[in-house]
C-alpha cells in the first residue's frame, strides 16, 4: 500500500486554514473608492425575515372557491415582484404555489414610516387593466400624468394574455416573442371599433389603475401604463398579438401584469407574519456567541480524549465549519447563496457535535486495533476501513432527514419541494434553512470529517515525534 | 459503572423506567393538553414591545373593538424586552392590523407600543399544514426504516427494523412529552426536532446493529453475548458523541435562555432531550428487545 507523505497533513492543513480566515472574513478588492467582492465571507451572508426583520406574506384570492390557474398565480405573482421593486425593496423571495392557488413573499422590512401592514395591503392591491385610444397623457390635479384617450375596454373584457415565440409576419419566416391577446365577446366590437380607427396610423395603450385610494397612499399616479403598442390593422376577431419584445422574459412580465388587471377575483393577505429587527438582532448574537462555545468545548473535549487523532478531529471540524459557511455565503460560484434564518444556525450548531461523531467512531476503531496489539499503522488502517459502513449509514438517516426537512418547509420549487407540492407550503420559511445546513453538514463531513481527517491522521503517524502509540489512546 | 452491566438481561428494569417517564408525560398530557401554535390551528397573535406598561383592560377593549372578535391579553418578557400580548381565535387582515396599530398608537401614546411581532393564518390553512408536517414525519420514519430494513436483511431485517422503531417510537414520545410538561406550543420547531430526533436516534441504532452484524460474522456466541459484546462496544462511542451533541445543544440553549431568545429555547430544550433519549434506547431497548424477539421466534420455529 502506497505511503501517505508526511507532508500531506502541513498542506491540508493550511488549506483549511485558508478556507476558514476566506470564508469568514471573505476577500474584498478596492478600486479606488469602489470594493468588489472577490470571495462572500459570513458578512455577505443572507439573513432571513426572522432575522434581520421582515414580514412574510401568503396571498391568495379573496374568494375561497375562486380555483384560480397556474397563469393567474404568476400574474399575481409579478405584479406583487414589481410593486416590491418600486418600493426598493430587492432582496424579497417571493413563490409562486399554483397547487393550492397562493403567493406566498418574504421581504425584509425595517422601515419606520410605513407599518408592515400597509405595505401589504398596497401589495395584495391588483389594479384595473384598462386600454385607451392612442398613448397622448394629461395630468390630474395633483401633477401626475394619467391617460388622455377614449377608453376601449377594461379588465373584464380580457380573456387572457400570454407571452409567447411565433412567426407575426406573412412575408418572412422569422420568429419573435410576443404576448397573444385574447378578448372575451363582450370587448370585440369596440375594439374592432378602435383598431379600424387607428390601424396603420395611431396606437393603443394598456394601463393598470389602482385606484384613487393607492395614489393617495403612495403619491403616485394612480395609473401605470404596461405597453402602448402601433395598432397595424383593425382586429375584428378578438385575439390580437403585440410585437416588439426582445425577450421571452419581457414578453412574459408584461403578460403577467395585464393577466393580473383582468383577474376575474380580487387578492387578499391569507396570513402575514411580521417580525421586529429588534427580536432578531438579539438573536442573531445570541446564536453567534453559542457557535463559539460549542466549538471550542467540542474541540476541548476531542483532545482531551482522543489526543491526536482528537486533534485532527478539531481542525477537520473546523474546515467543515468553514465549508459550509461557505456553502450559505456562495463562496464558490456555482453553489448560490442561501437565506439563513435562526434555525439554520440552530442547525449548523447542532452539526458541530454530530460532525464529530465519525472521527469519534474511527478513533475509537483505531484505540481498539491498538489495544489488541496492532501496530499503529496497521491500527490506523484496519480502524478507518472497519468503521466505514457504520458512518456510512449513519450519514445516509441524516440525509432522508434533511430532505424530508427541506420538502416539507420550502416552497414548492426549493429543493425537494416537489415532495410536498400538493400541500399548502409553511407560512413561515425558517425551518427551510435548519434542513439545508443539515444537509450541507452531511456532505461536508464527508470530505471532512470522513476523507479529510484520515489523510490528515496517517500523514501526521509518519512524524517520528507521533511514533508513539500513546497519542492514539494505546499504552505508552 | 456500565462495565459489566447486562444490557439484555436488564431489559425489564429499563422497560420500567421508560414505561414511568411514559406515564408521567401521559399525565401530564390528560392535565395539561397540547397546545397548538398559530401555523397549525390558526387565529392571530400580535405582540407589542412598550416602555411604559399600558393599562391591560383598556387595550383589550380597544383591540375587541377595533377586531371585532375576543381577545386575550397577557403580559411578556423575551431578554430585555417587555412585551405584551394579545391573541385571537381568528385571522385579521392587513386592512384591521393597520387600524389596530394606528389606534393603539393613539390611545397609549405613552406606553410606545411598537408591534414586536404578529402572525395571523386562517384555521383551515393551518389545519392543512398540521397534515402536511404529520405525513412528512410519517414519510421519514417510513423512509429510514426501509433504509435499515434494507441495510440489515442479515441480521433479521424486518425484526432489526421493528425494534428500532420501539426506540424510535420511544425518542419521539420523550419530544412530544418535553412540549407537553413544559408547555411550548406545537409549531415548525416541533416538527424540525421530531424529524432530527428520528434521524438522530436511528443513527445510534445503526452503530449498534452495524457492530452485532461484524461480531456475529466472527463468532458463534449466543444472541444475548453477541449483542450484549456490541453494546459494550459502542459504549464509549455513543456516550462521547451523546455529550459532544449534547454540549453544543447545550452551548445554544444556555445562551438563548440567558438573552431571552424564546423561539430558540423551544427548539434546543426538547432536542437535548430528545438526544439523551436517543442514545439511552438505543443501548438499553432497541438491541435487547431485538434479542427478545429473535429468541420468541426461534422458539416457535
Amino acid at each position: 500500500m502506497k505511503r501517505t507523505p508526511k507532508a500531506a497533513f502541513f498542506i491540508v492543513a493550511v488549506v483549511i486554514l485558508a478556507l476558514c480566515v476566506t470564508s469568514i472574513f471573505g476577500v474584498y478588492g478596492k478600486f479606488g473608492d469602489r470594493t468588489d467582492t472577490v470571495i462572500r465571507g459570513i458578512s455577505d451572508i443572507r439573513w432571513g425575515v426572522d432575522i434581520q426583520g421582515g414580514v412574510d406574506v401568503v396571498f391568495g384570492p379573496a374568494d375561497e372557491n375562486a380555483n384560480p390557474t397556474s397563469e393567474q398565480i404568476d400574474a399575481v405573482k409579478t405584479i406583487i415582484e414589481k410593486r416590491l421593486v418600486s418600493q426598493n425593496i430587492t432582496d424579497y423571495e417571493a413563490y409562486a404555489d399554483a397547487a393550492n392557488g397562493q403567493v406566498i413573499v418574504r421581504f425584509p422590512w425595517a422601515n419606520k414610516s410605513q407599518s408592515a401592514e400597509s405595505l401589504v395591503e398596497d401589495l395584495g392591491r391588483t389594479g384595473m387593466l384598462q386600454f385607451y385610444e392612442g398613448n397622448e397623457t394629461t395630468t390630474d390635479d395633483n401633477g401626475y400624468s394619467i391617460p388622455k384617450g377614449t377608453l376601449v375596454l377594461d379588465g373584464d373584457d380580457v380573456a387572457s394574455a400570454e407571452a409567447t415565440y411565433m412567426q407575426v409576419s406573412e412575408t418572412s419566416t422569422q420568429q419573435e416573442y410576443v404576448i397573444a391577446l385574447k378578448l372575451k365577446d363582450s370587448g370585440k366590437t369596440a375594439f374592432a371599433n378602435a383598431t379600424k380607427k387607428l390601424a396603420g396610423t395611431g396606437k393603443i395603450s394598456i394601463w393598470l389603475d389602482f385606484g384613487e385610494g393607492w395614489a393617495k397612499e403612495n403619491d403616485q399616479s394612480r395609473y401605470q401604463m404596461l405597453q402602448d403598442p402601433d395598432v397595424n390593422e383593425a382586429i375584428t376577431n378578438g385575439e390580437a398579438v403585440i410585437t416588439g419584445f426582445a425577450s421571452y422574459e419581457e414578453a412574459k412580465e408584461i403578460a403577467d401584469l395585464i393577466t393580473s388587471g383582468a383577474l376575474p377575483f380580487s387578492i387578499t393577505d391569507k396570513s402575514i407574519s411580521v417580525i421586529s429587527p429588534t427580536m432578531g438582532a438579539n438573536a442573531l448574537s445570541a446564536m453567534g456567541i453559542a457557535g463559539i462555545i460549542a466549538m471550542i468545548a467540542v474541540c476541548v473535549m476531542m483532545v482531551a480524549i482522543y489526543r491526536l487523532p482528537g486533534f485532527v478531529a478539531a481542525i477537520a471540524l473546523c474546515g467543515q465549519m468553514a465549508l459550509t459557511v461557505a456553502c450559505i455565503s456562495g463562496y464558490f460560484g456555482f453553489i448560490p447563496s442561501f437565506t439563513m434564518t435562526l434555525p439554520g444556525i440552530a442547525g449548523l450548531i447542532l452539526s458541530i457535535g454530530i460532525g464529530v461523531d465519525c472521527n469519534v467512531i474511527t478513533a475509537e476503531a483505531v484505540r481498539d486495533e491498538l489495544r489488541a496489539g496492532k501496530t499503529i499503522d496497521g491500527a490506523i488502517r484496519s480502524g478507518s476501513k472497519g468503521s466505514f459502513s457504520a458512518i456510512f449509514d449513519g450519514n445516509i438517516t441524516v440525509l432522508i432527514v434533511a430532505a424530508v426537512l427541506m420538502g416539507v418547509f420550502g416552497s414548492s420549487d426549493g429543493i425537494f419541494g416537489w415532495l410536498f407540492s400538493w400541500l399548502p407550503v409553511s407560512t413561515t420559511g425558517a425551518v427551510y434553512a435548519f434542513g439545508y445546513t443539515l444537509l450541507i453538514g452531511v456532505v461536508t463531513n464527508f470530505v471532512m470529517g470522513m476523507w479529510l481527517s484520515r489523510l490528515m491522521l496517517r500523514s501526521i503517524s509518519r512524524l517520528k515525534i507521533f511514533r508513539n502509540p500513546w497519542f492514539y489512546g494505546g499504552e505508552r | 459503572m456500565l462495565k459489566n452491566y447486562n444490557f439484555v438481561a436488564n431489559l425489564k428494569k429499563a422497560l420500567i423506567i421508560s414505561a414511568a417517564i411514559m406515564l408521567v408525560g401521559v399525565a401530564c398530557l390528560a392535565i395539561f393538553g397540547v397546545k397548538l401554535d398559530i401555523s397549525f390551528k390558526g387565529g392571530t397573535r400580535i405582540q407589542y414591545s412598550y416602555t411604559e406598561a399600558p393599562d391591560l383592560d383598556k387595550l383589550q377593549s380597544v383591540a375587541e373593538e377595533v377586531l371585532g372578535g375576543d381577545v386575550e391579553i397577557a403580559k411578556d418578557e423575551a431578554g430585555d424586552q417587555k412585551l405584551v400580548t394579545l391573541t385571537l381565535t381568528k385571522n385579521i387582515s392587513s386592512d384591521q392590523q393597520e387600524s389596530l396599530h394606528e389606534r393603539v398608537a393613539k390611545d397609549f401614546e405613552s406606553s410606545k407600543l411598537t408591534v414586536f411581532n404578529s402572525n395571523t393564518l386562517s384555521a383551515a390553512m393551518g389545519t392543512k399544514f398540521l397534515f402536511r408536517c404529520l405525513l412528512a414525519l410519517a414519510i421519514a420514519a417510513v423512509l429510514l426504516l426501509v433504509y435499515v430494513g434494507f441495510r440489515f436483511r442479515k441480521i433479521g431485517g424486518l425484526t432489526a427494523g421493528a425494534a428500532a422503531l420501539v426506540a424510535l417510537l420511544h425518542d419521539l414520545l420523550i419530544v412530544f412529552f418535553t412540549f407537553v410538561i413544559f408547555g411550548i406550543e406545537l409549531d415548525n420547531n416541533f416538527v424540525a426536532v421530531m424529524l432530527t430526533i428520528l434521524g438522530y436516534s436511528l443513527n445510534d441504532t445503526i452503530v449498534i446493529f452495524d457492530r452485532v452484524r461484524t461480531l456475529r460474522r466472527r463468532s458463534d456466541a449466543s444472541l444475548e453475548d453477541v449483542v450484549n459484546d456490541s453494546l459494550h462496544h459502542v459504549l464509549r462511542r455513543t456516550i462521547i458523541t451523546t455529550v459532544t451533541t449534547c454540549v453544543a445543544i447545550l452551548a445554544v440553549l444556555g445562551v438563548a435562555l440567558a438573552m431571552g431568545v424564546t423561539s430558540i429555547v423551544s427548539f434546543a430544550l426538547p432536542m437535548l432531550l430528545g438526544a439523551i433519549s436517543g442514545s439511552y434506547s438505543s443501548l438499553f431497548l432497541s438491541g435487547p428487545i431485538w434479542v427478545r424477539w429473535m429468541n420468541k421466534k426461534a422458539a416457535k420455529a
